[in-house]
């Protein structure tokens, strides 16, 4: 019997890593976004546009890579309408990103009725790492994913090191901590948000696209129901840094497959509490998060949302 | 733009320019994204205005989706005013539907109907309001986002709908559809237009304008939330209590947005479901912002959003072309009106310069 | 022509509503110390940031050792070896020194060699005696130290023009000293330096060639050694300058303010007042003289009800008003001038009006019920702006469209027009012209002539000298000694700014 219990658990938990894999590209994309002080609210737009036409792509060429990568392409496009707004334009980043997120929730609605409910006639195949894979529990639960899953280990550890202890990283947190400091150093403070709030849209494609085209291999319509605002919320758990937002991922991975499962099993909570219950524990954590990071003194990227104009004191 | 190099005071007049600007390149988007699609623009707008705007009955249908639209952005001008985000009038909307539509369903049919749609206004406002004190309180005194938390609950407030409408609201004789029983006659708000929709609750929203317009000009209130909104540091400064008037600010809103939501289930719809239209707490905040939170204009903008997704909801039926266009027109209208804010700051600052520095000569 | 590393010709700069630069001809030569020197609006700030790449010229040509050079960004600047210390440090506070250092070079590979960088700047350090570690962190710094790390910053860029921005307003008269020795020691190896400064003793000390500013214009270029700081004054203001203000004879009443042993914490949590204590009184100006960041904005906020005491007690009148809500200390009459007018004194986009009855709306007239009666307030913003003699482009514009000079005039009226028993005023001169500045001193002495308790605290040591009739120092979060104005005099001053309370014998009370 405990042979059946340790499956169901590394079932569980391989679900898990799945489901957080939606969460954890956008929570990264956002950070970068933010670290350089572009607020983008529009990631659920972003998301729901990366899930579309990756389902898109997908369904076409027969190819879930190909897909994956116009996914991200679409949501990098959509990333750009907030950069060009926001940055060139200095609007209001609030509005922007609502916008954004209204924009990428209508035209995936009017451009998609016909792919309503069409399964995905491929997805990606899982592999198991040579090694890694055997490590007990971890192994079974990281490791034997499918190649877009690893693809996410290497961006979240990846950035960590630009991040941190890279020249650009030095660039990214200046810009977004002290623009008019950053600029008379000979920091391009505009390019410099552009590429990375359009960066923040690749990645929010890709949590899109691998909803649809690996974790759920379908097309509905508003499908990412409300994963870019979880991801939104997951930055502020994560302290603006990539591996804690691995966490923040794989926690509510674990609980939105923990909800799945139990509903499959049939447990006699209704289905609506058990849907509500990610939403209800990020509204926790997010409490809790805030509260931490006010007693350790973390703060956001201190110029968040406010545009930069070099000649305006 | 070079129109208005030679007025005196440019703010007010870009204040009219550029929503209608935005309106009109929001609509141009919205043509070429139907014709992406492969039909032909002209005839869907002319089918939409036809929907909309063209006979007594449309016209009204266009006020029946106004009705929320105005009450729920006369809410959210009062909290933007004081860069309070309150994103979660959908979730307050559902509330006030939900918590209104209690006694509609399980208060007797025989209270006098006074009675019945007075406990009613108040259950939708109060429900609203609740919803609202949330993100009000954790935003106050602990300094939690009011974006995250506001859209945090709109979901929350969706699935406790959900739960009801799956579990005890749901009729008996509804053969498993998730619908309340239908509202007895006292629990439906009067029509005031014959052989429309159009009832009471456009009243309630005219008023409303009216008191949050008074709130706004005249009041201490208006004046403190003005203040805190542009300056939150000189407001502290100046002794004013700025948690309480987040949460006062809130309950005013959250209660406006609860009240569409009875509007909508009391006036509209007669019974409770899962389809009660809470998007109009979204298409609320772009109203808001044409109306650069002025609620007397906003009432107008309401209008003409309102038409635009009544008309829209027909053409989705007769001419294949789905709702999703809304999102794409509203989308590009606000992207306008935010990214043009800026010839609007621009021309003000360039304005106040008015000398002229010229006939410089070069040397060297 | 190659004995000027740098010329500036004909430099316009026009903002709205001003003539920042008017026709600037300027020349630097190799290995002097050039001081530009001019009031404040002078246009001298505006100059450097055009040299800096910051701004654009809309006229006007620089040439870097005889050839043209086209500078749009301060990165091109760098590149053509000019360096810039602005007034504001350019510095990132969450990063480390050497993030500092290398930030928005090109050169630098992608991964950060953080040995080899690192020596550099202990080199470059060491040859100053500099003291600098690379791997702190920039708010852990003191703003002495803050300051050789934009120095380092630019010797570590190669840079062969220094530009510093009034490098002197936030040291100490002994700090100001070692800058001065660091200077002569960078001119002594071929850097060519341009100071800035309103400041006409440390002028004299500094510089080989001074270039007087005024309103934009260009007044003149000249040697030091032939000149005084009689004339410089002159040149620099256009008339006499008057360096004593008129005031009564001091009638000391009773105690209004009383500070006993508070301490509290700033944003940071760091404890930033440190037992403090001391008195004001009736009819007296306390002048509270100190270093920027000793803990003067964290009193007034704590005396204010803006900021918690976490010990110590403050007393008005004779009343305990320790951590009490801001608007219970106000209506127990204390108003304040804070240091920063857009970001807390005013809402720079709202009206005049709005602006104005800020103290008032509560109270009748203006406030009634739950009203505010805007007829009665129009009437009260006309007559503050009668007697104040403010300039306002209209009654209901945002006050952000007004002059410094008249937001400060609007924002003192507003305050003393509550005729409170305490003014506390910070900084309330800081960025003014002449004239407004003069007037806001009149104003001061003024209400102190009426018998108003008034606390200044100011880092200008001059503005302290000029109106205060006893003067204390502050110095991380304590009092380092307190003496009567005549007793006082800068050197003493500047000691006591720097922490050394040996002067203990000369305070009084």
């Amino acid at each position: 019997m405990s042979g059946a219990h340790h499956i169901v658990l590394i079932v569980l938990f391989s679900a898990a890593v799945q489901s957080g894999t939606t969460l954890l590209y956008p929570t990264i994309g956002e950070i970068f976004a933010e670290r350089s002080g572009i607020l983008n609210l529009g990631v659920e737009g972003m998301m729901i546009m990366g899930a579309f036409f990756g389902f898109v792509v997908t369904y076409i060429t027969r190819n879930p890579y190909i897909g994956f990568l116009a996914g991200v392409l679409a949501g990098g496009a959509a990333a750009l309408i907030h950069a060009f707004v926001s940055i060139t334009l200095r609007g209001n980043q609030v509005v922007s990103g609502l916008a954004l997120t209204i924009f990428g929730l209508g035209f995936t609605n009017f451009y998609g009725q016909r792919w309503i409910n069409l399964r995905s006639p491929v997805t990606v195949s899982q592999m198991s790492v040579p090694l890694l894979s055997k490590i007990p529990y971890i192994g079974p639960i990281f490791f034997k994913q499918d190649a877009l899953v690893y693809t996410s280990y290497i961006v979240a550890i990846v950035m960590w090191f630009i991040l941190y202890k890279t020249k650009v990283g030095v660039h990214l947190r200046a810009t977004g901590q002290n623009a008019r400091a950053a600029d008379a150093m000979g920091v391009n403070v505009y390019a410099t948000r552009y590429w990375w709030t359009f960066f923040g849209g690749l990645l929010a494609g890709a949590g899109g696209a691998y909803l649809t085209i690996a974790y759920a291999p379908f097309w509905l319509d508003g499908m990412t129901a409300g994963r870019g605002w979880i991801a939104i919320a997951l930055v502020i758990f994560a302290m603006w840094d990539p591996l804690n937002a691995m966490v923040g991922a794989y926690l509510f991975g674990g609980i939105d497959a923990l909800q799945l499962q139990l509903q499959a099993v049939g447990v006699t909570i209704p289905s609506s509490l058990l849907n509500m219950l990610p939403y209800l524990l990020t509204l926790i954590v997010i409490i809790i998060a805030t509260l931490i990071v006010r007693v350790k003194h973390i703060s956001a990227p201190k110029e968040l949302g406010i545009p930069y104009n070099r000649e305006e004191k | 733009m070079i129109r208005f190099e030679k007025r005196e005071s440019t703010s007010t007049s870009l204040k009219i320019l550029i929503p209608t600007v935005s309106i009109i390149l929001g609509i141009l988007i919205g043509a070429v994204a139907i014709l992406l699609k492969g039909i032909n623009p002209i005839k869907v707008y002319q089918a939409l205005l036809i929907g909309a705007y063209s006979s007594k009955y449309t016209f009204s249908e266009t006020l029946v989706a106004a009705t929320p639209l105005i009450l729920i952005s006369a809410g959210l001008i009062v909290v933007f005013k004081m860069n309070f985000w309150n994103i979660g009038a959908y979730g307050q909307y559902i509330m006030g539907a939900i918590f209104s539509s209690y006694f509609a369903i399980f208060w007797s049919p025989h209270i006098p109907k006074v009675i019945m749609l007075t406990v009613m206004v108040i259950a939708g406002m109060v429900g609203g309001a609740l919803w609202a004190i949330i993100p009000a309180l954790l935003k106050a005194y602990w300094e939690v986002n009011e974006v995250i938390s506001t859209l945090l609950l709109n979901y929350i407030a969706l699935f406790v709908l959900k739960f009801l409408m799956y579990g005890t609201w749901r009729d008996p004789l509804s053969h498993g559809f998730p619908l309340s029983k239908p509202f007895p006659n006292n629990a439906q708000l009067p029509r005031i237009i014959p052989h429309t929709r159009v009832n009471l609750g456009l009243i309630f929203g005219i008023i409303a304008v009216f008191v949050v317009w008074y709130l706004l000009k005249k009041t201490k209130f208006g004046y403190e939330i003005r203040v805190i909104g542009e300056n939150p540091n000189a407001a502290r400064y100046a002794g004013m209590n700025v948690a309480k008037n987040i949460i006062i600010a809130m309950i005013i809103s959250g209660a406006l947005a609860g009240l569409a939501g009875m509007v909508q289930v009391s006036g509209i719809i007669h019974l409770l479901q899962i389809k009660i239209n809470p998007d109009y707490g979204y298409t609320a905040i772009i109203v808001a912002w044409l109306a650069y939170l002025d609620p007397i204009v906003a009432s107008f903008f309401a209008v003409f959003l309102g038409g635009l997704a009544s008309g829209a909801y027909q053409i989705q039926i007769t001419m294949q072309v789905p709702f999703g266009i809304v999102g794409v027109i509203e989308s590009a209208i606000l992207f306008v009106l935010i990214g043009s804010e800026i010839f609007m700051r621009y021309r003000l600052v360039f304005d106040v310069g008015k000398k002229k520095h010229s006939g410089q000569e070069e040397t060297l | 022509m190659a004995e000027y590393i740098l010329q500036a010709r004909n430099i316009t700069k026009k903002f709205p509503g001003v003539l920042a630069n008017d026709h600037i001809n300027f020349d630097l030569k190799k290995g002097e110390i050039h001081t530009i020197l001019g009031e404040n609006g002078a246009g001298k700030s505006t100059l450097m940031n055009i040299l800096d790449g910051i701004y654009y010229p809309n006229e006007g040509e620089i040439y870097i050792n005889g050839k043209k050079a086209n500078i749009r960004s301060p990165f091109d600047s760098m590149r053509y070896g000019i360096g810039m210390i602005h007034q504001h440090f350019m510095l990132v506070d969450t990063l480390t020194v050497l993030e500092n250092v290398i930030l928005g070079l090109k050169d630098q590979s992608f991964f950060i060699n953080k040995k080899q960088i690192a020596d550099k700047i202990i080199e470059i350090s060491d040859k100053y005696k500099f003291d600098l570690k690379p791997f702190a962190k920039i708010w852990q710094l003191s703003v002495g130290e803050q300051q050789r790390v934009e120095i380092v910053k630019m010797l570590f860029r190669g840079a062969d023009i220094l530009i510093l921005d009034e490098p002197t307003a936030v040291l100490t008269p002994q700090e100001s000293e070692a800058l001065f020795e660091i200077l002569k020691k960078m001119k002594s190896e071929g850097k060519s330096i341009i100071f800035i400064s309103h400041k006409l003793n440390e002028v004299m000390e500094i510089s080989d060639r001074i270039t007087v500013l005024r309103k934009g214009k260009v007044i003149g270029t000249v040697n030091k050694e032939e000149t005084n700081p009689v004339e410089l004054a002159k040149m620099m203001v256009g008339r006499e300058v008057l360096f004593r203000l008129q005031r009564k004879p001091l009638e000391r009443g009773e105690e209004v303010l009383k500070v006993e042993n508070v301490e509290a914490y700033n944003d940071r949590g760091i404890k930033v007042l440190n037992k403090i204590g001391f008195t004001v009184h009736k009819g007296e100006i306390f002048g509270l003289a100190g270093v920027a960041g000793n803990g003067q904005k964290e009193l007034a906020q704590v005396i204010t009800g803006l900021r918690k005491a976490t010990s110590g007690k403050v007393f008005l009148l004779g009343k305990d008003i320790t951590n009490q809500h801001p608007l219970v200390i106000a209506n127990s009459g204390t108003n304040y001038i804070p240091p920063d007018r857009l970001k807390v004194g005013l809402i720079p986009n709202l009206s005049s009006i709005d602006n104005a009855i800020l103290r008032r709306y509560r109270k009748n007239p203006i406030g009634s019920g739950i009203l505010v009666n805007y007829k009665k307030a129009r009437e009260y913003t006309e007559s503050l702006i009668e007697k104040f003699n403010i300039m306002v482009p209209r009654i209901d514009a945002p006050v952000k469209l007004l002059s410094g000079g008249n937001m400060q005039k609007l924002l003192l009226a507003r305050e003393i027009s509550e005729n409170p028993a305490l003014l506390i005023a910070v900084h309330p001169t800081r960025g003014l012209d002449i004239g407004a500045t003069e007037f806001i001193r009149k104003k001061l002495l003024e209400v102190r002539d009426s018998g108003m308790a008034v606390l200044l605290i100011s880092e200008d040591l001059d503005e302290i000298l000029m109106i205060s009739d006893r003067i204390g120092v502050i110095y991380e979060g304590r009092i380092t000694g307190i003496m009567d104005a005549k007793d006082a005099d800068v050197h003493k001053i500047g000691l006591l700014m720097a922490g050394s309370t040996e002067e203990e014998s000369a305070t009084v009370h």
